[in-house]
C-alpha cells in the first residue's frame, strides 16, 4: 500500500497538470465540479483537495494555459468557471505526447523484464 | 452551516495578492468547502465529522506559499488623484470638499431637503439659546455678581411666606455682618416729574448711599450719594438713569446740579448712571433712602449683601438669622448669643443669590424649551442620515472604483463627513439667518415678562454653541452613513449592473433612526399635551373677578398734599368716580386701593374680636384694600353674604369693612362672619373696631395658581389713601376709553396724571404669559417633530418599498391579493411604530416629572395624555406606512420582473 500510495503522489504530482488540462478541453468547468470529475473518473484513485487543486489552477491561470471567469446563473451561487485558452489547447497537445511516450517507454521496460 | 470562507481565510492570511483578487480566492474556495460538506452530510457523516474531514482539505503547509507564487502580486499603489502626503492633510481637505461640493451639486433636491431641515433645526436651536443665555448664562452687569445676594424673612405661622425688613434692622445687619462686607436697602417708588414738559409718572427706588458701590457700577456724571445724605431732611437729591437722561433731558452735559420737581418737591441732580443700568424695576432715577437706625414702621426694604471672598449665600443665611435673634434679644435687654453657638436661630431667613433672584421662574419652562428643541434638532439629524444612508448605497459603486484605486477606508470615511460637513455648515448659516428673526420676536417677549433681562442677541456665546451643535450635526447624522458607505461589498458593488441596493446592516440602522425618532417625538407631543391640559385648567380658575371688559388705570395724588388736607383726596377721588362712571360705554365704576393683577398691595397685621391671640402666639396678616362703593360691580367679585358698603357708610356713620371668604372661613366654620368685629394691628394698637358687614368670593391677586389670602376691604368714604386704582366695566373694547379717562383726571387736576392704564383681561394674560409662550413653543416644537418622524418613516418605507418592487411582482404575479402586500408592507412599518411607541412612552414617563413645577392639576404621567398623543401618533405614522404601501400593491407584475 505504501509503495503504492507514494506512486500515486509522485504520478499524481507530473500529470497534475495534464489532468486538469485535459477535463478542459471540450467545456468549461469549475473548481468542485474538477475534483468530483477526477475523483469519480479514477475510482477514488486519485483525490484533489483544495489545498492543492487551488494552487494548481491558479497556476495554470497565471501561465495562461487556462482563463477563470465568474458565472452566475438563476438561483445559484456565482462559480468560477475554468476553459482551455489556445496556449492551454498547444500545452495540453504537449503533455499529452510526453506522457504518452513516457508511457511507453515504461511499458516497452516494464514488459522487456517479463519477456 | 460553518463559516468556510473565514477558515479559508483565517488559513491563508496575505498572500500578496490584490484585495479583490484575494477575496475572489476565498470566494472560491469557501464555496468549494461548503460543497464538500454538503456532500459528507449527505453522505450520512456527522456535523462534526463533516467539518473535521473538510478541514483536512485545507491542510497543506505550504498552501500560503503556493499561492503567493501561483497568484499575480497586487500592483504597488497608485497614488489616488489629489491625495495628500505626510502633513499636507490641509490640502487634501480643500480637495475633499471642493469634491463634496462638486458631488452635492448633483442631488440638488436631496441637498434643498437636508438644508431646510438643518435650517430648522439649528436656527430654532440658536435663537432658543440666546434666550437662555440673556436670561440664566450671561452674568449681571455688576462687579463680581455671584458675590451679591438678597436676603428676606419669613413667618409662616403668622401668614407671612416673605417680608423685608425695616430700618433698624438692616441697619444692624450692616454694622455686626462679618459674613457681608456690604449691606444696602432699597425699595421702590414711583413719582411724578413735572416742570419740564408733560408730567411722567416715573419709576425709582430710594437706596442706601453704598447702593452703586455694593453692586460695583458708579455714575459717569457726577457722584453717588454720600452717607450723610441718607438722614431724612438731607435726601432732597438724585442720580438718574442715563435713558431718562437722554429722552427727558436730551442728554445735557449740564444736568448735573440742576434741580427737577418729583410730587412737587425739588430734588437737585447729583450724578448720571452709565447706559444699560437700571436696577432695580427698571428705575429712571435714584433718591437717597432716608434711614432712621430706630425705625420699625415700615417693613418694606429689600435688602442686599456683597459676601466676602470665599462666604457663602448660606453662611449669610445662618448669620442673618442669628442678628435678627440678637436683635430683639438686645431690645428686650437679654443677652446675645454666643456667635459659634451650635444652636439653631429662630428666626428664619432666605438668602439667595442676586442673579437666581432675578431670573425667578422662567428657569424651567427655558430649559424645557433648549430640551424640546434639542429633540428636534436629534429628529432631524435623524432624517438626514437615512438621506445619506440611502445615498451612501447608491454611491456604492463609485466608492468601490475610489477603493480599487487605492483609496483607503479613512479616506472615503473624510470624504464623505466632508459632505456632511458641507450640508451641516450651508445649514447653520440659514439657521442662524433664521434665528435672527426669531431672536428680535423672542427677545422682546421675554425681556417684557423678566423684570431684569439684558437684551437677547446672537452673542459670541450663542454663535459658539451654533458652531458646537452643528459639529455635533455632522457627527449624528455624517458618521454612520460614511462609516458604512466606505465597507462597502467591493465585488457586489463593481459588477455590472449593480444596483446599490442596501445591506442588511443598512436597513437595520435606517429602522434604529426611525424607531428613535418616533420616540423622540412621543416625548415632545406628551410633555405639550401635559402643558396643555395644565393650561386649559388654568384658564378655567375662579379668580373671584371678571375681567373682561375691565379698565385699571393708577392715579397718585402727591404726598405732601395729601398729608396737609386728607379730605381732599376723598374729594377729588369721589368727583373722579363721577365723571368716569358718567362716560359714555361706561356700565359700572369704582376705585380700589390696589386692582387685581396690579403692582403693589398692603398687608399688616389685623385681630378678631374674641378671637385675639394670645401672648407669644403669632399675629395673622391680612391684605388691606380701601374701596369705593362700586367696586365690587365694576370689578364683578360677587358679595357672598351681608351687603356691600354703600352711601350710608360715612365718615360719621359706625366703622364697617368687608372680609373675604378666605378670612371668614378661618375664622367661622360656617363661614358667616357677618356682625363680628376685626381691627388692625397688633393687641397693642389704638385703631378703632370695624364691624364686618359682608362677605365677598375671595381674589387672586397676582398668578392665577397662587393659594387665596386673607382680604380685608374698608370703605374709602372712611379711610382715605393718596392712591388709587380706577377700576372701569365698559360695554364693549376697555381699551378705547383709556384717553377719555386721562382727559377727566387732567380735568380735575392737570399735574396728577393717570399712569400704569391697562385693562385687567390684558393683566391677567401677561401673568400667563410666560406659561402661554412655553406652551405655543412646545407645541410648535412637538408637531415639527412629529411632522419630521413621519417624512422619516415615509422615507424609509419608500425606500424599502422600491427596493423590493421585484419581490412585490413576483408575490402578485404568483396569485398574492394586493391586500396581502399592503398588510406585509404596513405590518413592518407598524413594528417600527409599535417599538417607537413602547420606548416614547417609557421615556416620556421618565421625563415629564421634569415639567412638574410648570403643571397645574395634571399630573406628570397622566393616563388621558399619554393615549391621547399614542393614538395621534400612530394614526400619522399609520398615514405615512399607508402611502408606499399602496404604491407597493399596485405594482405592474410585468415591469416588476423587468426592473433591475
Amino acid at each position: 500500500m505504501v509503495e503504492q500510495s507514494v506512486a500515486t503522489t509522485d504520478l499524481k504530482k507530473g500529470s497534475a497538470d495534464l489532468l486538469i488540462l485535459s477535463l478542459l478541453e471540450h467545456r468549461a468547468r469549475h473548481g468542485y465540479e474538477l475534483s468530483k470529475l477526477i475523483e469519480s473518473r479514477s475510482e477514488g484513485a486519485m483525490r484533489f483537495n483544495v489545498a492543492s487543486l487551488y494552487p494548481l489552477l491558479y497556476r495554470l491561470e497565471k501561465r495562461g494555459f487556462i482563463q477563470g471567469r465568474w458565472v452566475e446563473k438563476a438561483g445559484q451561487r456565482r462559480r468560477r468557471f475554468y476553459r482551455l485558452t489556445a496556449e492551454g489547447k498547444a500545452a495540453l497537445g504537449a503533455r499529452r505526447r510526453s506522457f504518452a511516450a513516457f508511457v511507453d517507454a515504461v511499458r516497452r521496460i516494464v514488459e522487456a523484464e517479463h519477456a | 452551516m460553518p463559516d468556510w470562507k473565514a477558515e479559508v481565510r483565517d488559513r491563508l492570511g496575505d498572500i500578496g495578492a490584490s484585495p479583490v483578487r484575494a477575496e475572489e480566492i476565498v470566494e472560491e474556495m469557501g464555496d468549494h468547502l461548503e460543497d464538500r460538506y454538503r456532500e459528507r452530510l449527505a453522505g450520512g457523516a456527522s456535523e462534526a465529522e463533516a467539518r473535521r474531514a473538510v478541514l483536512e482539505e485545507l491542510e497543506g503547509p505550504l498552501l500560503r506559499d503556493e499561492l503567493r507564487r501561483a497568484v499575480p502580486s497586487a500592483p504597488p499603489l497608485p497614488p489616488v488623484l489629489g491625495a495628500p502626503s505626510a502633513g499636507r492633510w490641509m490640502t487634501g481637505l480643500w480637495g475633499d470638499l471642493r469634491f463634496g461640493l462638486r458631488s452635492l451639486g448633483k442631488s440638488p433636491g436631496l441637498v434643498a431637503i437636508a438644508l431646510v431641515t438643518l435650517a430648522l433645526g439649528i436656527g430654532t436651536n440658536a435663537a432658543i439659546f440666546s434666550v437662555v443665555n440673556a436670561a440664566l448664562l450671561r452674568p449681571l452687569p455688576f462687579a463680581e455678581p455671584d458675590r451679591l445676594v438678597t436676603f428676606w424673612g419669613s413667618a409662616p405661622e403668622m401668614g407671612l411666606p416673605e417680608f423685608v425688613y425695616p430700618d433698624a434692622l438692616y441697619v444692624y445687619y450692616r454694622t455686626r455682618s462679618r459674613v457681608l462686607e456690604d449691606v444696602s436697602a432699597y425699595s421702590t417708588f414711583t413719582m411724578t416729574l413735572t416742570g419740564a414738559g408733560e408730567p411722567e409718572r416715573l419709576s425709582g427706588a430710594f437706596v442706601t448711599a453704598d447702593f452703586f458701590r455694593l453692586l460695583g457700577r458708579m455714575p459717569r456724571e457726577g457722584r453717588a450719594f454720600l452717607p450723610q445724605e441718607e438722614a431724612k431732611d438731607r435726601n432732597q437729591v438724585t442720580v438718574l438713569s442715563h435713558g431718562l437722561w437722554q429722552r427727558r433731558f436730551g442728554g445735557d452735559p449740564g444736568i448735573v446740579g440742576r434741580s427737577l420737581t418729583l410730587d412737587g418737591s425739588p430734588f437737585i441732580v447729583v450724578g448720571v448712571m452709565p447706559p444699560g443700568f437700571d436696577f432695580p424695576n427698571r428705575s429712571a432715577l435714584w433718591i437717597p433712602l432716608g434711614t432712621d437706625p430706630q425705625s420699625l414702621d415700615c417693613w418694606c426694604h429689600p435688602t442686599l449683601g456683597r459676601l466676602r471672598p470665599g462666604r457663602s449665600p448660606e453662611d449669610a443665611r445662618l448669620e442673618i438669622a442669628r442678628l435678627s435673634d440678637d436683635f430683639w434679644r438686645e431690645r428686650e435687654g437679654k443677652p446675645v448669643q454666643d456667635p459659634d453657638s451650635p444652636e439653631a436661630a429662630t428666626a428664619i431667613v432666605i438668602a439667595q443669590p442676586l442673579a437666581r433672584n432675578l431670573v425667578g421662574e422662567v428657569k424651567t419652562p427655558l430649559l424645557v424649551l433648549l430640551g424640546a428643541v434639542g429633540t428636534v434638532l436629534l429628529i432631524a439629524c435623524g432624517n438626514i442620515a437615512n438621506l445619506l444612508l440611502a445615498r451612501a448605497a447608491a454611491r456604492g459603486r463609485e466608492i468601490a472604483l475610489r477603493c480599487c484605486l487605492g483609496a483607503s477606508p479613512w479616506r472615503i470615511v473624510r470624504q464623505l463627513l466632508a459632505e456632511s460637513l458641507i450640508l451641516a455648515l450651508a445649514g447653520a448659516a440659514v439657521g442662524l439667518a433664521l434665528a435672527f428673526w426669531t431672536v428680535r420676536a423672542l427677545g422682546g417677549l421675554a425681556v417684557e415678562r423678566l423684570n431684569y433681562l439684558h437684551e437677547v442677541s446672537l452673542d459670541p456665546t450663542v454663535l459658539l454653541f451654533t458652531l458646537g451643535i452643528t459639529l455635533l450635526t455632522v457627527v449624528l447624522f455624517g458618521v454612520a452613513p460614511a462609516l458604512r458607505g466606505a465597507r462597502v461589498d467591493l465585488q457586489e458593488a463593481v459588477k455590472d449592473g449593480a444596483r446599490g441596493t442596501r445591506g442588511g446592516r443598512s436597513r437595520r440602522l435606517s429602522d434604529a433612526f426611525v424607531v428613535g425618532q418616533l420616540a423622540l417625538s412621543l416625548v415632545l407631543l406628551v410633555g405639550a399635551g401635559l402643558l396643555l391640559r395644565s393650561f386649559r385648567n388654568l384658564l378655567e380658575v375662579d379668580l373671584g373677578f371678571r375681567p373682561e371688559n375691565v379698565l385699571v388705570g393708577r392715579v397718585a395724588l402727591p404726598i405732601e398734599a395729601f398729608e396737609r388736607k386728607p379730605a381732599q383726596a376723598q374729594v377729588f377721588f369721589t368727583q373722579l368716580e363721577e365723571r368716569v362712571g358718567a362716560l359714555p360705554g361706561v356700565l359700572a365704576v369704582g376705585l380700589s386701593s390696589t386692582a387685581p393683577f396690579s403692582d403693589g398691595g398692603n398687608g399688616q397685621v389685623f385681630m378678631v374680636k374674641g378671637r385675639e391671640p394670645a401672648p407669644g402666639q403669632p399675629n395673622l396678616v391680612a391684605q388691606i384694600r380701601i374701596v369705593s362703593a362700586g367696586y365690587f360691580a365694576a370689578v364683578g367679585t360677587p358679595l357672598v353674604r351681608g351687603r356691600l358698603v354703600d352711601e350710608t357708610d360715612t365718615v360719621t356713620a359706625p366703622l364697617v369693612a368687608l372680609v373675604d371668604e378666605t378670612l371668614a372661613r378661618r375664622f367661622w366654620s360656617d363661614g358667616n362672619a357677618v356682625g363680628q368685629e376685626i381691627r388692625l394691628g397688633d393687641a397693642a394698637s389704638k385703631n378703632p373696631w370695624l364691624t364686618i358687614v359682608g362677605v365677598v368670593r375671595s381674589v387672586k391677586h397676582g398668578r392665577v395658581t397662587e393659594d387665596p389670602e386673607r382680604y380685608v376691604y374698608v370703605p374709602s368714604s372712611q379711610r382715605s389713601t393718596p392712591v388709587m386704582d380706577v377700576v372701569a366695566r365698559t360695554r364693549s373694547d376697555p381699551a378705547a376709553l383709556t384717553a377719555a379717562m386721562r382727559q377727566e383726571v387732567r380735568a380735575l387736576d392737570p399735574t396728577v396724571p393717570l399712569y400704569g392704564v391697562h385693562t385687567l383681561e390684558g393683566a391677567v394674560a401677561r401673568s400667563l404669559g410666560t406659561l402661554r409662550l412655553t406652551n405655543h413653543l412646545l407645541l410648535a416644537f412637538a408637531v415639527t417633530a412629529l411632522l419630521l418622524a413621519a417624512v422619516g418613516i415615509y422615507g424609509v418605507m419608500a425606500l424599502g418599498v422600491s427596493q423590493r418592487v421585484n419581490e412585490f411582482g413576483i408575490r402578485l404575479a404568483l396569485g398574492a391579493a394586493p391586500r396581502n402586500v399592503l398588510r406585509l408592507v404596513l405590518g413592518q412599518g407598524m413594528r417600527l411604530v409599535l417599538l417607537g411607541t413602547i420606548l416614547g412612552v417609557a421615556g416620556a414617563a421618565g421625563l415629564t416629572r421634569f415639567l412638574g413645577s410648570l403643571l397645574f392639576e395634571v399630573p406628570p404621567v397622566d393616563p388621558l395624555t399619554f393615549v391621547a398623543v399614542v393614538l395621534v401618533l400612530a394614526a400619522v405614522a399609520f398615514g405615512a406606512c399607508y402611502l408606499p404601501a399602496r404604491r407597493a400593491t399596485t405594482t405592474d407584475p410585468l415591469v416588476a420582473l423587468r426592473y433591475e
